[in-house]
């Protein structure tokens, strides 16, 4: 059960970040490809959950109950980490679809294809 | 006498960015004085701080009262030191020079300069920190306002530019929490003297992952070859003090970051060889690319390509002389690149294309400009008696130390392509008739004054090098020695890993 579980999450990861790349690489529409980077961040996320996470361990609260129990816990830094990752991902998000945004108004169009005045 | 403390070059802009909007609106022309006092403050203590940490020992600062490795903590050691004060100084002149830059419209004013300031703490904050995940999060916040700036202009295709810069930079953040991940899991920690220390645990093919994840991570902001496809078209979208800012400060927040990588973390030999290949490729093919230009941002654009793989190429040789060089090299390029971008402004302001070809006789209409474009080009192609001649010579002296003959010969005849397109706009300026039809924009004095006093470093640095050579010396000697660094963040680690 314990091993399923582990190939599952790590699985789930790598998947969607394969998936995130894909949707960047080949979408042609902006808003999909903006999409893409947002799976791509989240597969990371659950990567970073994923590798703190000790099997068996609870929450990482210190108190001088937990240390009495002398149960295990989680390591507390991946789950801070991956805080921050993801307010920095919402900003890079809202700032990609406020590009969108104006190159829609720009040139009418979010078709990756048709906006070329620059070369890509 | 002000107490310095490094964390000030972080919080402080954060702060008053996001009072701006307040103060804007309590009186208007505090959105333009603010940025200014605070960045003359900058230049102030970062000086004092420097010039107490010639002795070699660094300034450090806990945050937040947590002992590293468990805390944040901030370095200020020579080197870093001395790219702070580099992005202080600039900043403070970039500032100086778009006082007036929107002076009609309240609201643009208003985010330019929020997003400067921003800028300046996210490259201040990756050059100080001492723990790589904050690195990270100031790259993300450096950035973010990277991308704002970029898409400024409504009329141009700025938008387009930020888009293709987004993507590229939100892929290169991805690699880099992905390396900063698998980092973590190996040594399990994030404080970079502790990864330093623990470091020769790993085992070396995990290094090389994690190094190749660095690499393309960080050379993406430094402007490296295949990642580069972003420069161009943001240099050349976004206004003119903006274009400084990124060549200025950005690109060499990106370089420090990949150099303090790689110096600190992997002693690898592969790994200065990959910088040796990388920094080639990206100078031969930009200054390459560079001679096709007609546009004239687009062309400085990719000469300040160029410039950065000329400093990838110093660092990767690993000796002292090679380390010295890239300071040298960065410090010109940052203040050279500016006054070129800079003086740019000015003459193309008009120009809806930005050609080159329509620069004709620009020199009699308005010298002032064309004299500081001059100055910036002699010096950038390396002629004396101006300071890129000094950096250039001590480049291949680094590459004589180590029989680099090859290199020699490839770096000087880089050199000849970049006298031929620097002086192909150089005979237009002052050679050919002028056209009549196009407008000439007057210099203000803020532009002046910041250009001029660019213009007297070049000149400055370029006939008595000793004026800097000595905070490079030290500089050098605080990038080379590893084991210091780490005995001065954190003592008595070297004993508790071994």
């Amino acid at each position: 059960m314990q091993e399923f579980l582990t190939i599952g999450i790590y699985g789930t990861a790598i998947f969607l970040v394969l998936l995130g790349i894909y949707a960047v690489i080949v979408k042609k529409n902006l808003i999909k490809i903006v999409i893409g980077l947002s799976i791509m961040d989240s597969g990371i996320h659950l990567l970073f959950v994923a590798i703190g996470y000790i099997s068996g361990g609870t929450a990482p609260i210190f108190s001088p109950m937990a240390l009495e129990s002398g149960q295990k816990m989680v390591d507390p830094v991946p789950q801070a980490l991956v805080l921050t990752a993801i307010v920095i991902g919402l900003g890079v998000t809202a700032v990609a679809l406020a590009l969108v945004i104006r190159l829609y108004k720009h040139h009418n169009t979010i078709n990756i294809d048709e906006i070329k005045n620059l070369k890509w | 006498m002000v107490v310095a403390n490094p964390i000030y070059f972080i919080a402080i802009p954060l702060l008053a960015a996001f009072l701006l909007p307040l103060l804007g609106k309590l009186y208007k022309p505090l959105i333009r004085f603010v940025p200014g006092i605070i960045f003359a403050f900058f230049v102030y203590i970062s000086v004092v701080l420097l010039l107490q940490v010639q002795n070699g020992e660094p300034v450090i600062t806990l945050i937040a009262g947590w002992e590293a490795p468990w805390g944040i903590n901030l370095v200020f050691s020579p080197f870093s030191g001395f790219i702070v004060t580099l992005i202080n100084v600039l900043a403070f002149l970039i500032w100086l020079y778009s006082y007036k830059f929107k002076k009609v419209v309240y609201d643009d004013a208003l985010k330019y300069f929020i997003l400067l300031m921003l800028i300046v703490a996210g490259t201040s904050g990756i050059v100080l920190t001492g723990d790589i995940f904050n690195m990270f999060v100031f790259l993300e916040i450096t950035a973010i306002s990277s991308y704002s700036l970029t898409a400024f202009y409504r009329g141009r295709d700025g938008a387009e530019a930020a888009f293709k810069f987004l993507l590229i930079g939100a892929f290169a953040s991805t690699l880099i929490l992905l390396a900063i991940l698998i980092l973590y899991t190996q040594v399990g920690t994030l404080n970079i003297a502790e990864i330093a220390a623990r470091m020769s645990t790993v085992d070396p093919t995990m290094k090389a992952v994690i190094l190749i994840l660095f690499f393309v991570g960080f050379g993406i902001e430094a402007e490296m070859f295949p990642m580069n496809g972003w420069v161009p078209d943001a240099y050349s979208q976004a206004p003119a003090p903006v274009a400084a800012v990124f060549a200025s400060m950005v690109a060499k927040a990106g370089i420090y970051a990949l150099v303090r990588v790689i110096y600190m973390m992997f002693d690898l030999e592969g790994a200065y060889n990959l910088l040796l290949i990388m920094g080639v490729i990206t100078m031969v093919v930009a200054e390459v690319v560079a001679m096709r230009q007609e546009n004239l941002r687009r062309m400085l654009a990719f000469s300040s390509i160029g410039q950065m793989g000329l400093i990838m190429l110093a660092f990767s040789f690993h000796t002292y002389a090679g380390v010295f060089a890239g300071i040298f090299l960065m410090f010109n390029h940052a203040v050279i690149k500016s006054l070129l971008f800079l003086s740019t402004g000015y003459l193309v302001y008009h120009s809806k294309t930005k050609k080159i070809s329509g620069l004709d006789g620009f020199a009699k209409k308005m010298p002032f400009v064309a004299l500081m474009f001059g100055l910036g080009a002699f010096a950038i192609v390396g002629l004396p008696p101006f300071s890129g001649f000094w950096s250039k010579l001590y480049l291949l002296m680094a590459a004589a130390d180590d029989n680099m003959i090859m290199l020699i010969a490839l770096v000087l005849s880089v050199s000849v392509i970049e006298i031929v397109y620097y002086f192909k706009v150089m005979s237009r300026l002052y050679f050919r008739k002028a056209h009549t039809d196009i407008p000439v924009q007057k210099p203000n004095l803020n532009g002046i004054i910041a250009m001029s006093v660019l213009g007297i470093l070049v000149v400055a640095v370029g006939v008595y090098p000793d004026l800097i050579t000595h905070f490079i010396e030290t500089a050098a000697n605080a990038l080379m020695d590893k084991t210091e660094y780490i005995n001065n963040v954190l003592p008595g680690i070297t004993e508790l890993v071994n």
